[in-house]
C-alpha cells in the first residue's frame, strides 16, 4: 500500500473538494467491504482515501414525491430493515438480507455495490428491475444516468474520477406491481451469487402483463437487463405456455452469451429456475398477498 | 494521523498509519489479541469485533474509519452467561473461532434474549468453526438466552 493521507469529510461538498484535487490519485472508500480487499491485493494502489462514511446526507432512504431515494451510504442492514420500503419492494430487502455476511452488511453499502460493478452484485439486480436512476455529483454538477446504462465492462462504470455516486432513486411500486428476488449460492451466507434474478411486474385483473423488468446478476459481465425476455412477455397474458415459451428464449439467450464458457450449460438451464421463482415471488406481491417459500 | 475512539470502555488518542486496519490498530497497538485474523477478506468472522453497537470484520475496516468510534472486543465483554454456557456445552475446540462467534452471540442476545434456531443460525452465519460442526455452539447461545431470561443461574 503507498497510502499517503485519508480524509473524513463531514459533508458531500468537502468530499468532492477532496476528490476534484486528487482525482485518480484517490479513491472513496464507504464500507471498505470490498475496497479493503482490493487494497491489500494490489489491485489498486491510490494515495489517497476519502472515506464517504461520516456524511450523515449520504445515507438514509427517504421518499420524494412517487420515487423512493436510497442514499448510496446506506448499508444493506440500514436497506434491510427501512420501513419506508414497503411488502411489495420485498424483492430489494431480500436482495439486500442476502448479501455477504451480518457483519459484512452492516458495513457494506449500496453505493459500493454498485460502483464495484462485480457481475454478481446482489443489490444491483433488483434496482435494475425498478429501472433505477443514479445521480452522480462532481464540483462542475449533477448528473443523472439510468443504472442500466451505468455498466460498462466487468468493474467498469460510467464514473468520472471526479464524481461522487450519491442517490439511487426508483418509482414506488404501487398496486397491481410487485418486485421478486431469487438467487442462486453456493453457500448461504457469504455466498458469492451463482446466479441472481430480479422481476418488476406490474399484472392486470385477467393476468395480462402490463409492465414486466426483468434483471440478472452473474450470467454476463455486469448485472444487467434482459430485454428479449421482456419483450416476449409485455402484453401476455400470464399462462402456462406462454412462461414455457419465455423460459426456452431466456435458456437460448443466456447460453449464446456466455457461450465458450464451460457454465454455459449449467448456468442458462439454472437461470430459468431462477427467473421463475423471482417472477412467482414478483406475482403473489402484485396480486397483494400469499407468501412463496424459497 | 491521529485517531480518537473507545475501546472497551477506555479512551484512547492514538497516532496511526495511514495503511493501518482496525485489527492491526486493536492487536499490534492496543495488544488487545483476543482478535483473531483468519481469511483476511471478511469470509472467516474470526476478527469480529463490535463496533458502535454492530458486529463488523475488523479485518476489513481501515483504523482511520474507526474515529471517534466505540468498539467492544472479546475483552472487553463482561457477559458471563455466554462464555459459561459456551464452556458448559463444550463449544469450544480449538478456540479460534470463539471471540468472533461469542461476539455475535453477544450481538445478538443484547437485542432478542428469545431467539429462535434460525436466529442464532443467521447471527454466526458470518463465522466460520472448522471444529464443532456448530452445534454445540448454536447450543450454548440458546442456553445463554435461557440463562439471560431466568430461567437458571450457573
Amino acid at each position: 500500500m503507498n497510502l499517503k493521507a485519508c480524509y473524513r469529510p463531514l459533508t458531500l461538498k468537502e468530499a468532492l473538494d477532496y476528490l476534484e484535487e486528487y482525482k485518480d490519485k484517490s479513491k472513496i472508500i464507504a464500507g471498505g467491504t470490498d475496497l479493503i480487499i482490493k487494497l491489500r491485493k494490489g489491485n489498486i494502489n491510490p494515495q489517497v482515501l476519502i472515506d464517504i462514511s461520516f456524511i450523515n446526507e449520504l445515507k438514509g432512504v427517504l421518499e420524494v414525491g412517487e420515487y423512493m431515494e436510497i442514499g448510496c451510504g446506506t448499508t444493506f442492514y440500514d436497506l434491510a430493515s427501512c420501513i419506508l420500503l414497503n411488502e411489495r419492494l420485498k424483492g430489494l430487502k431480500d436482495a439486500a438480507r442476502s448479501v455477504g455476511s451480518p457483519q459484512i452488511r452492516n458495513r457494506g453499502t449500496i453505493g459500493g455495490n454498485i460502483c464495484n460493478a462485480s457481475p454478481a452484485a446482489d443489490s444491483v439486480v433488483p434496482l435494475l428491475a425498478l429501472d433505477s436512476i443514479l445521480t452522480l455529483e462532481s464540483k462542475k454538477g449533477k448528473r443523472k444516468i439510468y443504472l442500466k446504462d451505468f455498466f460498462k465492462d466487468k468493474g467498469k462504470t460510467d464514473i468520472r474520477d471526479d464524481e461522487i455516486l450519491t442517490t439511487i432513486k426508483f418509482k414506488t411500486p404501487t398496486k397491481n406491481q410487485g418486485l421478486g428476488f431469487y438467487k442462486l449460492g453456493l453457500r448461504k451466507s457469504l455466498a458469492i451469487s451463482r446466479i441472481s434474478f430480479s422481476v418488476f411486474l406490474e399484472i392486470d385483473d385477467i393476468n395480462r402483463i402490463e409492465i414486466i423488468r426483468v434483471a440478472s446478476g452473474s450470467v454476463g459481465k455486469f448485472p444487467m437487463r434482459e430485454y428479449k425476455i421482456e419483450n416476449y412477455l409485455t402484453g401476455r397474458i400470464l399462462d402456462e405456455d406462454t412462461l414455457n415459451t419465455a423460459l426456452e428464449i431466456l435458456e437460448k439467450d443466456i447460453y449464446e452469451r456466455l457461450n465458450g464458457r464451460n457454465t454455459a450449460r449449467f448456468k442458462s438451464i439454472a437461470a430459468k429456475g431462477v427467473f421463475k421463482k423471482a417472477l412467482l415471488k414478483a406475482l403473489c406481491l402484485a396480486k397483494g398477498g400469499g407468501k412463496i417459500e424459497d | 494521523m491521529k485517531i480518537e475512539l473507545n475501546v472497551n470502555g477506555k479512551d484512547y488518542s492514538i497516532e496511526i498509519e495511514e495503511h493501518l486496519r482496525l485489527i492491526d490498530l486493536l492487536r499490534d497497538k492496543l495488544n488487545l489479541t483476543g482478535t483473531k485474523e483468519g481469511c483476511g477478506e471478511g469470509e472467516c468472522g474470526a476478527c469480529t469485533v463490535i463496533m458502535d453497537g454492530r458486529i463488523v470484520n475488523s479485518c476489513l475496516v481501515m483504523a482511520f474509519q474507526a474515529h471517534k468510534s466505540k468498539i467492544i472486543t472479546i475483552e472487553g465483554v463482561e457477559d458471563e452467561d455466554i462464555k459459561n454456557a459456551f464452556i458448559e456445552e463444550g463449544a469450544v475446540q480449538c478456540g479460534f473461532c470463539t471471540p468472533g462467534m461469542i461476539l455475535a452471540a453477544k450481538s445478538l442476545l443484547d437485542k432478542n434474549e428469545n431467539p429462535s434456531e434460525q436466529d442464532i443460525r443467521e447471527a454466526i452465519s458470518g463465522n466460520l468453526c472448522r471444529c464443532t460442526g456448530y452445534n454445540k455452539i448454536v447450543s450454548a447461545i440458546k442456553k445463554a438466552a435461557e440463562i439471560k431470561r431466568g430461567g437458571r443461574n450457573v
